[in-house]
């Protein structure tokens, strides 16, 4: 008999909760308003934990489950939930995502919408995702909402050459590089969702109880028109994903591609934009990669060798690999929380080039990433603000780039896609070891 | 105050043996209250001559958590304190929790009591043990003793001997034990000698065998037990026997669950195949 491992509980886990990346994904579509059928205090928990990294409102609904909606079934909290959401937000529509409790007294959802008159007039479309976080991560709950609001809204009919994009959970900055690149190509590109404006707006006199912007519900449903899907995510090849759905239901060609990050992913982009739209890349990017790589070059000598722990979310540590790989850091730990059990693949597909062993492992905690570097002594870390307790325990730097960032602002202008994203990380990573050795240096040199 | 808890297959005749039962302990002289654990709420129906009861759930449902003891607690035949649990419609919500918030419920608001002067408290808990909340009348050291009823019909036994099972769990992290089996009989053939022989290998005994008599079925037409409905019937002194049995039972075991090898040989050595 094979003698199972010792039961080690999760430590500091590195992913969020599957509900959380369904809201955050209801949040990227126009006039919609996210949904909790379950508990008051997941909801509390999601809009804090969005709020501290967008530092913008995110309202949240919760059906507000007691005592009693466990033990009879909370479809009467349900019903009226949407009811009071629809007269108070006037929304167009509601992302319905569930909660661990809901999920595990087995709550047919699908039967209490079929069964639910809205009161509202004209109702808005209600769109239902089930995200017990005990199953996944928030990136899981993500792609499942995604999923769900296309194959829920999207339409057959008259095929038109636009493009579905599907960037995954990228930064409100990643967000509008991707409109202006699509622009660039002349391309019709529907992106989903769209959090560039909600999470990332500007101030206002008057708040607004649904901010402006998201995917417009007809974009959504046109999605089941388009030429193409595009997908960012080397994780999701062979999953259940928005793409997938379009291309089940409606026979629309997937591209599943990795987070372009870094010269080599984002040139696969770049030329299936070409290929896709029959242009060239313009020139504005040609210009953007020319003074990319020339920068490589010039800071080789800053950062060849150096040593470097990435930690997130798994098609962003996938992406930084492959970044880290091509600037000639050794990615030696490549951890994430995720489960998708493709981590492994999909990182040693991007670091063929590392100058040494990269390791990835899926499905760790913080408790285990610590462990790791202890025995790894990276030269720094890269990812969100969850590492800073081993960071600083190391004394090393900690790069935060991805989700979430508490501890800093700017998390939601951080640009990680294209050439221009992938200046910027160059810049940051080269800065920060430039400024360690200086720190360290006992003389206090200001030309390096 | 003992605490015991009925277990058995779905069917088995848990309710009926338990009200009877219940009743004969209440002829006795005895101070007994009834918690029902069944969505269904039938636990005490023969006690109270009618399905008639408010459950804690509903109450609680429809008054929230300002509910009175007289609210959800009946009283039956001798004297005994009637409660039912209740729970959500089929195919909704989740029973199991809704045993665990009635029997938390009852307990807040003093059920269980020393001043209530109870001699005894029966939970009767629906078929198998199948999550946590149909395990909360053994957890914690609630019920500290279980009867399995069962009968010489296969799956009465295969279900009698997974019940063991969860009692082995509990019993390790909690007090409860085994006091044995008590065999409403099916006319099985050899089903005295078969379910004693199970009882020994798991460890306990067959505490009563109460023979199948139509009496009980009439009685419940009557919304009666037979105690009440027919003192002078023989199928009356059966219950009363095994209401005396339970009384003066000392013998509390942990269970030795059978393989269902063990379990299948023993049909085949005493069963239609004997």
């Amino acid at each position: 008999m094979p003698v199972a491992e010792p039961f080690v509980s999760t430590r500091n886990p590195c992913k969020a909760c599957s509900p959380l990346g369904a809201c955050l994904a209801f949040r990227g579509i126009e006039g919609a308003v996210p949904f909790l059928h379950g508990s008051q205090g997941c909801a509390t928990y999601i809009r804090r934990y969005l709020i501290s990294h967008f530092r913008e409102p995110m309202d949240v609904a919760a059906s507000s489950f007691s005592e009693s909606s466990t033990v009879f079934g909370g479809g009467d909290k349900l019903r009226r939930g949407l009811d009071n959401v629809s007269r108070q937000y006037q929304p167009r529509m509601i992302g319905i995502a569930t909660t661990c409790l809901v999920e595990t007294i087995g709550e047919d959802v699908k039967m209490l919408l079929n069964d639910y008159h809205p009161a509202a007039e004209p109702a808005p479309d209600l769109v239902h995702v089930s995200t017990p976080s005990y199953r996944g991560t928030h990136v899981d709950g993500f792609h499942a909402a995604v999923r769900a609001v296309v194959g829920q809204l999207a339409e057959a009919g008259e095929p038109t050459s636009s493009v579905n994009l599907f960037p995954g959970a990228v930064s409100p900055a990643d967000l509008r590089h991707l409109k202006e690149i699509a622009s660039a190509f002349s391309l019709d590109v529907a992106i989903l969702p769209d959090y560039s404006d909600t999470l990332d707006g500007a101030q206002l006199e008057e708040y607004r109880k649904i901010p402006e912007g998201g995917t417009p519900l007809a974009s959504i449903r046109a999605m089941g028109r388009a030429a193409v899907s595009i997908e960012f995510g080397r994780t999701l090849e062979g999953s259940a994903t928005g793409a997938a759905e379009l291309e089940r239901k409606f026979g629309i060609a997937r591209k599943t591609l990795g987070w372009p990050v870094g010269v080599v992913e984002s040139d696969r982009f770049f030329s299936e934009l070409s290929a896709i739209s029959g242009r060239p890349v313009p020139q504005i990017f040609v210009r953007e990669r020319g003074r990319l790589v020339d920068s490589y070059v010039d800071a080789h000598k800053y950062v060849f060798g150096k040593r470097a722990i990435v930690y997130g979310e798994e098609d962003l540590v996938v992406g930084l690999a492959a970044f880290l790989s091509e600037i000639g850091i050794q990615p030696v730990l490549c951890a994430s929380g995720g489960q998708s059990g493709r981590l492994e693949a999909a990182v040693a597909a991007v670091t063929a080039s590392s100058v040494g062993p990269v390791l990835a492992r899926g499905n760790l905690d913080f408790a285990a990433v610590r462990e790791l570097a202890l025995e790894m002594k990276p030269d720094f870390m890269i990812g969100g603000s969850k590492g800073y307790s081993i960071a600083r325990e190391l004394d090393i730097p900690l790069i935060r780039v991805g989700f979430p960032i508490h501890d800093r602002i700017g998390g939601q202008r951080i640009l990680h896609l294209g050439y221009r994203g992938a200046q910027q990380l160059f810049d940051a990573v080269t800065n920060t070891l430039l400024a360690r050795a200086q720190d360290r240096s006992p003389v206090g040199y200001s030309y390096l | 105050m003992r605490k015991i808890a009925i277990y058995g297959k779905g069917g088995i005749g848990k309710s009926t043996t338990t009200q009877n039962t219940v009743a004969a302990l209440a002829e006795m002289g005895k101070k007994v209250m009834v918690v029902g654990c069944d969505p269904k709420a039938d636990s005490t129906r023969l006690l109270l001559g009618g399905l008639a009861q408010k459950t804690v759930l509903d109450t609680l449902r429809e008054e929230g958590e300002d509910v009175e003891l007289d609210d959800i607690r009946r009283t039956g035949f001798g004297n005994t304190h009637c409660t039912e649990s209740g729970g959500p419609e089929p195919g909704v919500g989740c029973a199991g929790r809704g045993i665990i918030t009635s029997i938390n419920l009852l307990e807040q608001l003093g059920a269980y009591h020393d001043d209530q002067n109870l001699d005894y408290v029966f939970y009767d808990v629906l078929g198998d043990v199948v999550c946590g909340g149909f395990a909360m009348p053994i957890r914690e050291g609630k019920a500290q003793e279980i009867y399995i009823v069962c009968s010489g019909e296969m799956m009465a036994m295969y279900a009698a001997n997974n019940i063991c099972k969860g009692i082995v769990k509990f019993a390790q992290a909690g007090g409860v034990r085994l006091g044995g089996l008590i065999c409403n009989s099916r006319k099985v053939d050899n089903e005295r000698e078969m379910i004693e022989e199970l009882a020994r290998q798991l460890g306990t005994r067959m505490i009563h065998f109460v023979p199948r008599d139509n009496d009980v079925q009439r009685a419940e037409i009557n919304r009666k037990t037979v105690i009440d409905w027919k003192p002078e019937a023989a199928q009356a002194d059966e219950y009363r026997q095994l209401a005396r049995a339970i009384d003066a039972n000392d013998r509390f075991v942990i269970p030795k669950p059978l393989t269902i090898d063990s379990l299948e040989h023993l049909l085949i050595d005493f069963g239609m195949a004997a």
